[in-house]
């Protein structure tokens, strides 16, 4: 794996607003990688210091080894799907898709044309070449987006938010396609997103950004399951708070936690801290479990009343108050043969498991 | 009866529509009729001869000094049309792409200056800059520059042309601002992300995407300025007469109000036909956009 594009120490104010602050980042040839956030985090700010659309204030944009100081975005290997897509509405699909290819005076106009055609049917879009660009759906100009930014063979494809416009359905078709266009051309993908789910199935490596900082870089596994502090936490995917008491630090980690008593875990699970004190441990809505009439389990049981359900049709989420813990349990289970749906107030046993502990900042 | 007028939708939708109509057709379709009625007369002394002829048309046709005035017309008014547009171009875009956003209107306020004065007031002002004894010329020979006043810019075509294209300057900047100003400029971005620079996507987005104002700038200005008679009148000189004098004279100074009506029926066709083609070749130009 070679780094393609290297930021060192990237700094961005806008007048007194710091937009970026200290990022370091190193996005390797051919990877798909996403830049997570909330809204205003400063992910469209980065992928636009990336393009040229923006300079930075200090630090270092390298793509390829050289540095981009002072290259102006129509002289760097990247292209870019802008949120609104930006087609031009003066010219037809096929005008707009040859549209970066006025430079390359190797070609003649019918092998433009042959480019022009391929990229249109590698993204499905064949035989559309002739419409006019202002008479496309939302789908269908993120379409011609792709294929403009494409048949320009980037080194580097940044897309800012490019399913946002689209509903479900379309999101999700759009998300299988682009990762199988991804892997047909080869090209580093940088995708800008706020929707944790897409950011998961899609990347090979994740940022999560919050307020100009990178929080967290790590493939979507690691994310999920040990992310470094509790705000990486909260904002993928469900997750439970306990406090908690670290107590001895060694090979592994003795902590008494509240509502579930002493216990020990591994030093993976604790990605930062490693000191002894108060502390903040999180345990994931899927890794508790109730325990209905007639199951049986070997894992930790724990007395609880159920506080609220949410009935989502395959799953059903239980909010379950355990002893001495303020904020009741977030349980999600699996609806089952077997399983009654619960009312509120019903006593219930929680099923625990230390492994699915993570130990936060 | 009322009742039913303003209960189907039909009958609202006319009664909306008519205070507007009722003006429209009292002030231009009534005097349009008029003039064209006219045209088909002859002048005998005081009275109107009211039968039928096309002796006016004739007359335009066979002397060469109405067929020689419109030529000059239509030359000054396309001149005009190309400098104003050309001047205003640069001028709407400062505005719409490096005037901060909340500085915008203040512009557009300042641009509109030139209009909280008379029409008369600015052609004179002209005068005051451009005479014999003016500001261009005391100023050139007082640094030694010229010995004698210059001549070519007063009471000529040249003088008329520079009046005009100052007094409808603002007509031309605003359409061009509205459409620079539609613009998305993320296409702009796009097209330097495509690989283009400033200069070519200047040339391959931003002016295609402007021509629908241009032609709306091109169209205001070249219209009215065909009919306008005070310019001439007062900067032109005997050399700057245009088709607008003639057709006034006509029906003051010579009392001969149906060939002043023949004289601008044909400016009017003539106008209509220009502006015709324009916007047809421009269609035709800019097919296939929204
Ligand atoms: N040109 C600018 N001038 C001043 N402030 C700006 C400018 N562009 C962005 N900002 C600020 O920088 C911050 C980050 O903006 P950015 O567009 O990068 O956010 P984002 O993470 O892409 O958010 P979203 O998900 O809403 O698109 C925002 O608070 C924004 O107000
Ligand atoms: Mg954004």
């Amino acid at each position: 794996m070679t780094a393609l594009i290297t930021l060192e120490g990237v700094n961005k104010h806008y007048g007194d607003y710091h937009a970026l602050r200290d990022i370091d980042l190193t996005i390797n040839e051919g990877e798909f990688f996403s830049l997570l956030g909330p809204s205003g985090c400063g992910k469209t700010t980065l992928l636009r210091t990336i393009a040229g659309f923006e300079s930075v204030s200090s630090g270092l944009v390298a793509i390829g080894g050289k540095d981009m100081a002072g290259v102006p975005a129509n002289l760097r290997p990247t292209n870019m799907v802008f949120q609104s897509y930006a087609i031009f509405p003066h010219l037809t699909v096929a005008e707009n898709v040859a549209f970066g290819l006025r430079k390359r005076g190797d070609l003649n106009k019918a092998a433009k044309q042959t480019l022009v055609e391929d990229a249109l049917d590698m993204v499905g879009l064949d035989g559309y070449g002739k419409r006019a660009a202002h008479a496309l759906s939302g789908g269908q100009r993120q379409r011609v987006a792709l294929a403009r930014a494409l048949i320009l063979k980037p080194k580097v494809l940044l897309l800012d938010e490019p399913l946002s416009a689209l509903d479900k359905k379309m999101r999700e078709q759009m998300q299988v396609e682009l990762m199988r266009l991804q892997r047909h051309v080869g090209i580093t993908f940088i995708l800008v997103t706020h929707d944790q789910e897409e950011a998961l199935v899609m990347s090979d490596r994740i940022a999560v950004m919050f307020e100009g900082r990178i929080g967290q870089l790590a493939d979507a596994e690691t994310l999920y399951r040990r992310p470094r502090n509790r705000q990486v936490a909260e904002f993928i995917g469900k997750m439970n708070f306990l406090h908690a008491d670290v107590q001895a630090v060694r090979d592994a980690i003795d902590l008494e936690v509240q509502g579930l008593g002493r216990l020990q875990i591994t030093a993976e699970q604790s990605p930062e801290l490693r000191d002894t004190g108060p502390a903040v441990v999180g345990i994931r809505p899927e890794t508790l479990g109730i325990l209905f009439d007639g199951e049986t389990t070997d894992r930790k049981l724990v007395d609880g009343v159920v506080d609220e359900v949410v009935y989502y049709g395959d799953m059903t989420y239980y909010d379950v108050r355990i002893q001495g813990v303020e904020a009741p349990l977030n349980i999600a289970m699996k609806n089952m043969i077997g399983r009654p749906v619960l009312d509120v107030g019903a006593a219930t046993k929680v099923i625990w498991d230390e492994r699915a502990l993570v130990l936060l900042k | 009866m009322w009742q039913k007028i303003t209960s189907s939708e039909k009958g609202r939708g006319i009664l909306l529509i008519s205070p507007p109509f009722i003006y429209a057709l009292v002030l231009m379709a009534f005097p349009l009729a008029a003039i064209f009625l006219f045209s088909f007369w002859t002048q005998d002394f005081m009275d109107v001869d009211t039968t039928f002829t096309l002796n006016n048309y004739r007359e335009i046709v066979e002397k060469p000094i109405y067929g020689a005035l419109l030529q000059r017309s239509l030359y000054v008014s396309a001149c005009v049309t190309l400098v104003t547009v050309l001047l205003a171009f640069p001028v709407a875009y400062f505005v719409s792409f490096h005037v901060r956003p909340e500085r915008k209107s203040l512009w557009l306020f300042l641009i509109t200056i030139p209009f909280w004065t008379s029409y008369l007031i600015r052609v004179f002002l002209w005068k005051v800059i451009l005479g014999f004894n003016g500001v261009i010329n005391t100023g050139l020979i007082n640094i030694g520059l010229i010995d004698e006043p210059l001549t070519f810019i007063l009471y000529n075509v040249n003088a008329v042309i520079i009046t005009l294209a100052h007094a409808f300057a603002p007509f031309a900047i605003l359409p061009i601002f509205v459409a620079l100003e539609k613009i998305d400029r993320s296409l702009l971005e796009a097209s330097q992300d495509l690989g283009e620079s400033k200069f070519m996507t200047f040339f391959r987005v931003t002016l295609p995407l402007a021509m629908p104002g241009v032609v709306a700038a091109v169209l205001i200005v070249f219209i009215p300025t065909i009919g306008d008679y005070v310019t001439p009148e007062l900067m032109g000189g005997a050399g700057g007469k245009l088709i607008a004098n003639m057709i006034q004279t006509q029906f003051l100074a010579l009392n001969n109000a149906p060939l002043g009506a023949a004289l601008a029926i044909v400016a009017m066709v003539c106008v209509t036909a220009i502006s015709l083609v324009f916007v047809l070749l421009n269609r035709r130009w800019l097919k296939g956009r929204s």
